[in-house]
Order: C-alpha cells, then sequence, then structure tokens
C-alpha cells in the first residue's frame, strides 16, 4: 500500500517535470560560434538585445537611446551619419546654406508606408509638433537653433490663439512639396548634421490625427523607413521586417529583427552565450565583472564613442583651484581605464573627445594620463583651508560605483575622506540641480555628444547652461563659447575652442569638473553577424547588417 | 454566516482606501521630477506645461480626491514615462504575466511540497522524514536569487535542457516557464512540507485517531478522511502570507529570467517616478492580497466552526 | 502555566521559575543548541574578525584582484582585491545589525498595536483586529521600496525602517493572543478585582510575562528581514558602497558567478546559515517556553 503511493507520487512528478519540457520550447538556434567562409545564410534573421522596452516610438517624445535605436531603423530623416560621423543624405537629396537660412531638396520619390508621398509638409509638420508648448516635448531643445522657435516653445497658456499665432512665425516652411527652407537663429555650421537627430524626423500628421496617443502600436503606425514594426509585446519583445518597397530596399539584405528586452546584463550574457540571441545593443550583454573574460572571445568589439566621463565639483563647497587641481592630479585614469571600465576607453585630458574635427588643435596636455601624487600633494599643501572630507554622488548604474571606489582610494592618499553617496537616477538628477545641493561637493556625469561638433561639449560650461552643475562662471570663457558659435570658418573656431579649453584645464586653468575618460562603445555580436557596428554616436544601421553561415 | 461574511466585507473598504492614502503619500514624498529623464534640465515652460497636463500642480487632496475616484472607477491614470500608454494597459499587459508565475509557482509547491509533508508524517524519523525536513529548510533559507542562478547555470547552461530566460505566450506550456516557476515555489514548498507535516502529526494523535485505530478502522480511510481533511485547514491559512511571499519573489525572478511581468515593472517605475503606475501597481497588489484573505478567512470560516464563533 | 511554588501576585517570581524551565528545556533540544552556538559564533566572527584582520577591506589594489580562496585569504579576494574574509564579516555586522534592528521595529510598533488591542479589548479590539485581518499579507517589498526612495540615501538605519513598515502584523497578532490569554489568568484576575491601576497590570504583569513570546516572535522575523535585506540589495537599492551587506555583496558576485564564483556563494551561505539558525532557535523557544507544543 505505502509503496504504491510513493510511486505514484513519483510518477506524478516525472510526469509534470516531462510535460513541461516538452511543451513548445524556445527558439534554440546556434548562431553563435560558426567560424568558416562568409556564405549568406538562407534565413536572414537577426535577433538581438535592446536591453529594455523603448518608453515611445513617437519621434516627437523619444529622449532614449533604446528608442532611439527602434526609430532610426523604421524612420528616415533628411540625412544620417555614417560609420566616421560624416553626414549622408537620406530623404534630402542636397542643401544649400546661406547665411543662416539652409534649403533642403527632398527627393521625390520618398513614401509613407501607407502609400502617401512624403513631402516637405511632413517635416513642418513634425518641428512644429515638437515645439507645441502643449504636448511639452523634453527634446525640443534640439529646434531652438531655429528662429521662433523658442518663443514658440516657451508660451504660456499653452493651446491659446497667442500660441498658435507664434507657431506660423517658426522659421520652417515649406516652399513647395520638395523643398523646406529653414532660417535660423543664426550661421551654425553644424545644423545640418544636427538634424540626423530623430526629433527632427517627420512625422505623418493624418495617422497621428486619426490614433492620437496610440499611433505607433503596430497596427497603426505608419512610417518611411527601411524596415517596420511589425510586432510589439511591451517590456518583451518587438520585432521589425523589412519593408520592401523601400527606396533602397534591394540593398537590405535583413528580413527579420527579433528584438528582446532583457535588462540584467547577467540573463542577457547567459542568452547570448547559449546562442538565444546573435547581437547586443551597445554593453547590455557585459556584466561589468565579466569583461576582462568577454575581451578574449571573438564576439567582443569596441570602437570610440563621443562622449567624457567626468567628475564635476560643486564650486560653492569647493572654492580652492588648488584643491581641485589636486584632485584632479591625484587620479590615476590609467588605472581606471585599465582595471575598471577596461573597454579600451582613452584617459581624457580635456572635456572635448577624441573625435570631433579639430581635436588636435584644441586637445591640452597638462592632465597626465597616470597620476601625479607629488605635484597633488604640493598642491594640497598650498590650499588655505582644505575641504579634507568630500561627499562623492554618483547614480546607480552599472560601472559607477567600481569607478568611485576607485578614486576613493585614490583621494585618500592625498589626506582626504571621502564618502560615496549612491542614488538611483532621479533622485540624483534632484541634487545635482543646477543648482546642486549643498551635500554635494563632488558627483559622477557623463556627456554624450548630439553632434559631432566640440561646441556641444564646451557650451556645457557656459554661465546660464541648464547643464552645469558646478555653478562655474567665466565671463572670459562665455564670450569666447558665443564667438565661435558665430565663427563659419573652420580653423578660425577650433582656435577659440582651444583658447577655451586652455582656460579649463590648461595648468593655470579652472578645473570645474575633472575629465576622466573618453568612452567607447562595446558591444558584442556573433561571429556569423555581419556590419553590426556604431558610429561614433552609438548609431547602428541595420541596412548594412547580413547573416553568414 | 452571511453576517460574519459580510463584516469581514465591509471591512475591506476603509482598508483599501487606507493603502490608496499612504501609497499616494509615500510616492509624494519621494523627491524628484517624473519629466526628467537626462541631465539635460527641462526648460521652465515645459515643466510648467507637464505639470499641468498630469495636475501636478493640484492641491495634494484634490490629487488625492481624483485618484480615488480613478481607483473605483478602474481608470488608473496614464504613464508619465511611458507617455501614450496608460496604466491599464501596462496592468493588462503584464500582470497576467506575473498572475501566470504566481500560480505556477503555488501548483509546484502543493504538487511537491504536499505529498512530501504526508509522506514524512506518515514515517516519522525516518530517511525520508529527515530529507524532506533537511532540503525544506534549505528551501526556506537559501536566497531565491542564488537558487536561481544556480538553477539557470546546471539546468539551462550546462545541460542545454531549456532556454536560459524569456517567457511564451500566456497560458500556453512552455518550457521557459518551468525554472522561474520552480524557483519561486521552493519557499512556500519548504512551507507547505513542513506546515502538513506537523499538522498531520498533531492531528494522528488526537484521542478520535487513537480511538478510531484501535477500533480497527482501516488505516488509509482513517487517515485519508479525517487526519488530512483537518491537517489541511491549517494549510489554507497559510496561503495569504504565502501570496505576499510569491508577489514579493516575483520581483526578483522576473529580474533573472526576464519575464514581462509587474515585478521588474514595479522597480522601474519607482525609479523613474512614474507616480500614476507606481500607485496603480501598489493598490491592485494590495487589493489582490487583501481579497485573497477575505477569500482564505472565508473557506476558513467554513471548515472550522470554532473561528466563526471567535468572531461573533 | 504550573506554578512549582505557590506565590503572591508577584511577577519576579514567577518569571524566575519560568525562565529556568524553559532554559532547562531549550538545552535538552540538540537543534536548537547548535543553532544558537552556530549562531554566536557567526556574531562573533562579524564584530572581532575585522578587529584582528591585518588586511584594510577598503584598500583598492588591483594586483590582488579575484585571487579564489587560499591560506591568505580564505574567502579569497573581489574585483578591487579586497580581502573578503574582513569583508565578509564587516557585511554580517551590517546585516545583522539590519536584521536585528528591523526586526526590533516589527517588534515594537506589533507590540504597541497587539497590546493596545488585547489589553482594552472589546469594540476596539474588534475593530483593531478586523483592520489586521485585511492587512494581513500586504506584501512589505512595493512599500520597502518606496521607502528607500524616499531617504536621501540608503543607510542601516533606512533599511530597518522600510523593512519593518509592512511586516508587522504577524507580531501584532501574536502579541495580542498572549496578552489576551494572560489576561484570563487568576493573579491578573485577583489583581484586577483587588483594584490595581491599569497601568499597573499591564506594565507589570502582562508585559513581562510576554517577554517570552517577543523573544520567539523576534526570531521568527529575523530571517524574513535579513532576506528583504539580500532582496533589496539585488534590486539595487542596498547599502552605499564601500560599506557592504551580505546583499550587497551577494549582488556583486552574481555578474561573475562563472568565474568566480565563490564572491556570490559565500555570503548567501551566510545568510542561509543566519537564516536556519533563526528558525531553529524561534522553534527551540517555542517548545521551551510553552511545552504544550511539544510532541
Amino acid at each position: 500500500m505505502r509503496s504504491n503511493r510513493w510511486l505514484l507520487l513519483v510518477a506524478a512528478v516525472v510526469a509534470a517535470l516531462a510535460l513541461g519540457a516538452a511543451g513548445c520550447g524556445g527558439d534554440d538556434d546556434d548562431a553563435a560560434g560558426d567560424t568558416g567562409e562568409a556564405e549568406p545564410a538562407a534565413e536572414q534573421v537577426l535577433r538581438i538585445n535592446i536591453g529594455s522596452e523603448p518608453p515611445s516610438l513617437d519621434p516627437t517624445l523619444a529622449t532614449d537611446n533604446i528608442s532611439s535605436f527602434v526609430l532610426s531603423q523604421i524612420q528616415d530623416g533628411l540625412v544620417s551619419l555614417d560609420e566616421t560621423g560624416e553626414v549622408v543624405s537620406e530623404l534630402a537629396e542636397t542643401w544649400d546654406e546661406e547665411g543662416n537660412v539652409v534649403t533642403f531638396h527632398l527627393r521625390e520619390d520618398g513614401m509613407w508606408t501607407n502609400g502617401e508621398p512624403l513631402t516637405a509638409n511632413d517635416f513642418v509638420y513634425a518641428w512644429k509638433r515638437i515645439l507645441d508648448p502643449e504636448i511639452a516635448a523634453e527634446y525640443a531643445y534640439q529646434l531652438l537653433g531655429i528662429e521662433g522657435a523658442s518663443e514658440y516653445n516657451g508660451c504660456t497658456p499653452a493651446g491659446s490663439a497667442k500660441c498658435a499665432a507664434l507657431a506660423d512665425q517658426v522659421g520652417v516652411r515649406a516652399v513647395d512639396d520638395y523643398t523646406l527652407e529653414v532660417t535660423l537663429t543664426s550661421e551654425q555650421p553644424w545644423f545640418v548634421s544636427q538634424t540626423s537627430h530623430q526629433s527632427f524626423f517627420p512625422v505623418p500628421q493624418a495617422t497621428v490625427e486619426e490614433f492620437g496617443d496610440t499611433w505607433t502600436e503596430p497596427a497603426n503606425i505608419v512610417t518611411s523607413g527601411p524596415f517596420q514594426l511589425t510586432e510589439w509585446s511591451h517590456d518583451e519583445s518587438l520585432t521589425l521586417e523589412k519593408w520592401d518597397e523601400w527606396r533602397e530596399a534591394d540593398s537590405v539584405t535583413l528580413t527579420r529583427v527579433e528584438a528582446r528586452m532583457i535588462s540584467d546584463p547577467v540573463t542577457a550574457l547567459q542568452a547570448f552565450e547559449n546562442g538565444e540571441i546573435d547581437a547586443c545593443l551597445d554593453n547590455n550583454c557585459e556584466p561589468p565583472q565579466e569583461i576582462d573574460r568577454l575581451k578574449e572571445t571573438d564576439t567582443w568589439f569596441v570602437v570610440p564613442n563621443l562622449a567624457t566621463y567626468y567628475y564635476g565639483f560643486n564650486l560653492e563647497n569647493i572654492p580652492d583651484v588648488n584643491q581641485r587641481k589636486a584632485m584632479a592630479l591625484a587620479i590615476d585614469r590609467t588605472v581606471i581605464v585599465e582595471n575598471v571600465t577596461k573597454a579600451g576607453e582613452i584617459p581624457a585630458t580635456n572635456m572635448t573627445p577624441e573625435g570631433v574635427p579639430g581635436f588636435d588643435v584644441l586637445r591640452q596636455d597638462y592632465l597626465p594620463a597616470t597620476a601625479d601624487l607629488e605635484q597633488a600633494q604640493a598642491l594640497m599643501e598650498q590650499v588655505q583651508s582644505p575641504k579634507t572630507d568630500i561627499t562623492l554622488f554618483y547614480n546607480n548604474a552599472p560601472g559607477h560605483r567600481e569607478i568611485a571606489v576607485a578614486i576613493q582610494s585614490m583621494w585618500q592618499e592625498i589626506g582626504l575622506n571621502v564618502d560615496i553617496k549612491q542614488q538611483e537616477w532621479a533622485q540624483f538628477l534632484e541634487f545635482i540641480g543646477p543648482p546642486p545641493d549643498n551635500a554635494v561637493d563632488v558627483f559622477r556625469l557623463g556627456w554624450l555628444g548630439d553632434f559631432v561638433e566640440a561646441f556641444n561639449f564646451l557650451e556645457l560650461w557656459m554661465c546660464d547652461s541648464g547643464n552645469n552643475s558646478t555653478g562655474y562662471c567665466s565671463e572670459e570663457y562665455d564670450a569666447l563659447i558665443n564667438e565661435a558659435r558665430a565663427t563659419p570658418d573652420d580653423d578660425a573656431r577650433y582656435e577659440l575652442y582651444r583658447q577655451a579649453e586652455e582656460i579649463l584645464f590648461a595648468e593655470d586653468g579652472d578645473f570645474p569638473i575633472i575629465p576622466i575618460y573618453w568612452y567607447t562603445t562595446s558591444y558584442m555580436h556573433a561571429t556569423t553577424v555581419e556590419g553590426w557596428t556604431p558610429n561614433i554616436i552609438a548609431q547602428y544601421d541595420l541596412t548594412k547588417v547580413s547573416i553568414n553561415n | 454566516m452571511t453576517a460574519f461574511v459580510l463584516r469581514r466585507i465591509l471591512w475591506t473598504i476603509p482598508v483599501v482606501i487606507l493603502v490608496i492614502l499612504l501609497t499616494f503619500a509615500m510616492m509624494k514624498a519621494i523627491p524628484g521630477n517624473p519629466f526628467r529623464r537626462s541631465d539635460r534640465p527641462i526648460p521652465e515652460s515645459i515643466q510648467r506645461n507637464l505639470n499641468a497636463k498630469f495636475h501636478l500642480d493640484d492641491p495634494w487632496y484634490q490629487q488625492y480626491a481624483l485618484y480615488v475616484k480613478g481607483v473605483f472607477t478602474f481608470d488608473l491614470g496614464p504613464s508619465m514615462v511611458l507617455r501614450g500608454r496608460t496604466t491599464n494597459q501596462i496592468v493588462k499587459d503584464n500582470f497576467p504575466t506575473s498572475i501566470e508565475l504566481g500560480l505556477l509557482a503555488f501548483a509546484w509547491a502543493i504538487l511537491i511540497g504536499v505529498p512530501a509533508g504526508i509522506l514524512a508524517a506518515l514515517r516519522p524519523n525516518s530517511i525520508f522524514d529527515y530529507a524532506a525536513m533537511f532540503f525544506s529548510n534549505i528551501g526556506f533559507a537559501v536566497p531565491s536569487f542564488l537558487v536561481a542562478t544556480l538553477l539557470i547555470y546546471f539546468v539551462s547552461v550546462k545541460a542545454g535542457w531549456v532556454p536560459t530566460s524569456g517567457w511564451g505566450e500566456g497560458w500556453q506550456p512552455d518550457s521557459r516557464k518551468i525554472l522561474p516557476s520552480l524557483a519561486l515555489s521552493l519557499v512556500p514548498m519548504a512551507y507547505f512540507a513542513r506546515l502538513v507535516r506537523a499538522s498531520m502529526l498533531e492531528t494522528m494523535q488526537q484521542d478520535y485517531i487513537r480511538t478510531a485505530k484501535a477500533k480497527g478502522l482501516r488505516w488509509r480511510r482513517v487517515v485519508g478522511v479525517h487526519v488530512m481533511r483537518n491537517s489541511l485547514i491549517p494549510a489554507i491559512t497559510a496561503a495569504g502570507p504565502l501570496l505576499g511571499y510569491i508577489i514579493t519573489g516575483s520581483f526578483i525572478i522576473e529580474l533573472i529570467f526576464a519575464i514581462p511581468g509587474i515585478g521588474t515593472y514595479y522597480v522601474t517605475a519607482v525609479e523613474g517616478r512614474d507616480y500614476s503606475v507606481v500607485m496603480g501597481l501598489t493598490v491592485i497588489l494590495s487589493v489582490i492580497i487583501i481579497i485573497a484573505n477575505l477569500v482564505v478567512d472565508i473557506l476558513h470560516g467554513f471548515l472550522d466552526p470554532r473561528i466563526r464563533e471567535q468572531s461573533a | 502555566m504550573g506554578a512549582d511554588e505557590p506565590s503572591t501576585a508577584g511577577a519576579p517570581i514567577r518569571q524566575a521559575s519560568l525562565w529556568r524551565d524553559a532554559w532547562w528545556r531549550y538545552v535538552r533540544n540538540k537543534g536548537a543548541v547548535a543553532a544558537g552556538v552556530i549562531f554566536i559564533l557567526i556574531v562573533l566572527y562579524a564584530v572581532f574578525a575585522p578587529i584582528f584582520s591585518p588586511y584594510d577591506p577598503n584598500k583598492v589594489d588591483f594586483a590582488l584582484a579575484y585571487i579564489s580562496p587560499n591560506l591568505e585569504h580564505p574567502f579569497g579576494t573581489d574585483q578591487f582585491g579586497r580581502d573578503l574574509f574582513t569583508r565578509t564579516a564587516l557585511g554580517g555586522r551590517v546585516s545583522i545589525l539590519i536584521g536585528i534592528g528591523a526586526a526590533l521595529f516589527i517588534l515594537v510598533i506589533g507590540t504597541a498595536y497587539g497590546a493596545l488591542s488585547g489589553f482594552v479589548g472589546g469594540k476596539l479590539d474588534d475593530a483593531m483586529m478586523r483592520f489586521l485581518d485585511a492587512l494581513y499579507g500586504l506584501p512589505y517589498l512595493p512599500f520597502a521600496i518606496i521607502a528607500l526612495q524616499i531617504a536621501p540615501s540608503v543607510n542601516a538605519f533606512t533599511m530597518m525602517l522600510a523593512l519593518s513598515i509592512a511586516s508587522w502584523f504577524t507580531a501584532a497578532r501574536i502579541v495580542r493572543g498572549q496578552i489576551i490569554s494572560l489576561k484570563q489568568n487568576d493573579y491578573v484576575r485577583a489583581a484586577h478585582a483587588v483594584g490595581a491601576r491599569w497601568q499597573r497590570i499591564l506594565f507589570r504583569h502582562l508585559l513581562p510575562n510576554t517577554l517570552g513570546i517577543l523573544i520567539i516572535v523576534m526570531f521568527l522575523e529575523l530571517p524574513g528581514v535579513i532576506l528583504g535585506e539580500a532582496f533589496l540589495s539585488f534590486i539595487g537599492l542596498g547599502i552605499n558602497p564601500p560599506d557592504a551587506s551580505w546583499g550587497s555583496m551577494a549582488q556583486e558576485g552574481r555578474d561573475a558567478y562563472r568565474v568566480y564564483p565563490w564572491i556570490i556563494i559565500i555570503p548567501s551561505v551566510f545568510i542561509a546559515t543566519l537564516v536556519l539558525c533563526a528558525n531553529f532557535i524561534a522553534d527551540g523557544a517555542r517548545d521551551a517556553l510553552d511545552p504544550r507544543t511539544r510532541e
């Protein structure tokens, strides 16, 4: 009797396990780790991890890099940037720049997926929509270089007749169906390259008006790029499929892209190494502690990224420039990039990273790549009343804690007690303002370039910049930047950049921040995948990707 | 009996309102701006417009009233972070997945835990008993993130039996659902095993059982009918807190296995200061627990007349 | 409760004999004794190991990174080259402190609620218990997460608060049950009949006799809060570095578990051991203090 029941129990458990295991399994292709001749595979399906749910696929509302990635595959802009960051034409065939007026001549075969032609009006609609104060789009600031834009965008009360009138005065209009004329507030040599950003993408007016908030759902969405959004299972995955009527559809090899949203890098790496994923967006498959091992594999790659990682000072709390310089010199940047971040980053010597035009002219060389403890200690002795108890704030994304711990130990060498405070993003942003909370002595930040020009990095340190949490304000510096903004001649402009960097980071510089390293983008893909390579501002182009056997 | 049920139900309403108030107060106390997501600050005019759009400038009692009204009309408001989606949509998309995960975990726990407890009670101090109690203690104590990580390592990576992460279609059999539900089930499983065992042992020592055995009634019938029924009552009472454990545990499991449920979403929403989503999810979770308790209590009242008398 | 000696309404004498009896019963329970010993050993390790350790637990030295456990570093080193034997002890201080602190908070809140409800009785008790019934089983995690976000930074104290906000319901119920059963005792009735004021009854008779139950509840809640702290650290809401708790160490270790498994396994084993010990101690204490539950 008893043995029967026991047997029954065991049988039941085994049966349950077997049933579950026999159920439809996940796809288990082994696409990772195949070497051999580069022969295109029969099935051109790419499975990637994009890391998390894109908050919005509406070009007007999208702000993060995941939405950015998806949008750039399903939508065309006026222009785009190639692997080296150079401007290539997309919907705009040619363009003329005369003073502060830029005229784009659009191609006449541009089309939406619903068959409607894509005209200059779609751009006018989109650009006014992102500036619309009622929508309150966070990235409206990208368009504030257009005449009349800030007046319209800042208009209150939103939705009134006064604002509608201001909308008409924004400097963008469709001269005819295929000619877009833009009037800027001043000459801006980088404006055309800026229009590669998704905030400048066209938006289908009829679709938005018909579906409102749900216009980006796969059933409703209308786009104009090489791929279409065919499925979107929120928080889980989305699917892109090649649009056969795209103007250059013949050059696109991939037929389908399945994008999963795995936020935990350990889980993502497991999926990648198990052959469930072929490629990862940036480093979302790289837990920081595994980087050493991953670097040795043939699936890990790295390219430069136009971004700077820095520690900012709260100048009110650390007013003595000698202390700031000492703290800068005490940091061994080489140790950090070799032992902590380990992805081939470059120790930084000034704010603007390598890769911008004119970099060779503006780079500084006062900050060494390793530490200079002697000099740092000498400088500390010159400080009248040094602040020896330092509170360092950072946000709790992977990697920052390790760097903070390392730097904490380095600053101990010059006699500073560092208290590290970790906060999550929203709270951290509150604390650093500007103006920063007075508990903040040092804070960590990074700046990713919006467009490939030193200006984007240097304008941060102007007196009224909303991104300047240091409290640094120098008339001389502001004057230089303002002059650069109005200088169309490249060489003259680079010289102005150099002078600006000198004010900040030369031997007698002001050091409102400590530049630590210039980013790289590390990413992973299986050996069967070709063309999955980000450009200098971490953009990927799926039209260049193909799968081999 | 009906008085009992009615009274219990009536008490649920003020509790739900209190939970909403508590969550509301706590969310409002968190510093941070839901709209500032990058380190670029938001121009004042845009901030003003956003605040107006989401009623963030209204006095707190107005916001609270608006929200309570929303809850009772099942409208949980728009998401401030995922613009274009509402809390209701998010709940509709993700909640069933979490429920399915929880139910599967419960099923494992009952399927394995209850028989283990029964058998351990029928053979006290045997090897099986010691083994069962040993494993149940382990199940309690080892943190679930370690268990999950080890399971993935040995079952998925090394043996290759199932994929490492993900979740399939809702309510369809899928091999990816085994590991996460198993990992989540270990604590309830251990709990059931111990509880059933202890309760059965206690019951079997009762006089009326001993009498039945002495009278010569077939042991199987005695155990099957009397012992089981009386032993399972405590197991039902445990169901309430266990549900709470499953909800808590699912946060971690969903994160590790990349499951599109409510758990991971919750953490992201709190971090992003998505007020309406956080409040909506907390309210829903709490209401579910409260209702589950209600059901359990009523069930308990049915099965055990002593309870009904106590509360009269 | 059997009284061996004749007594007046003098609580102290009762307590002495009760405690002595309980102690003897506890000591005869081998499992509970072993658990108690291990618990104390762990606490001693956490308190004293860092004091006697030759290593600086916060010093970063990349040349010493990731050493597997050996004689010099019994638990190996982590990615910064810090000795893990010392750090695990320090982490133990934090985890145990948070565990006991949170358990105490739970006890205080639960006792206040339960004692009030049980002592006053009647309609208030009814209302308070109905209320509690409805709250029972609310998951602590969502509220803990929100609470941690309110605090400007996470330290041991905020952790204790966050973990105890929504975890005190069981404790309240147990304390109330105890108070109610005590209220019906002869000596309490006698004190009441004689005209003793309610404060005297509550504070001199009822609460001291609840001490046993409180100890049990404390060890019952300890596993929950220790695991809770580990969970919160795992989600990323843990203690600020360079301080660590077992939970935050385990989370750091998970990244590299395939190549350096000891970094996640060691703190997890400590968590599991402490939790197990707490369970056994609670069982042993319960058996010792209330012989009716013994088999």
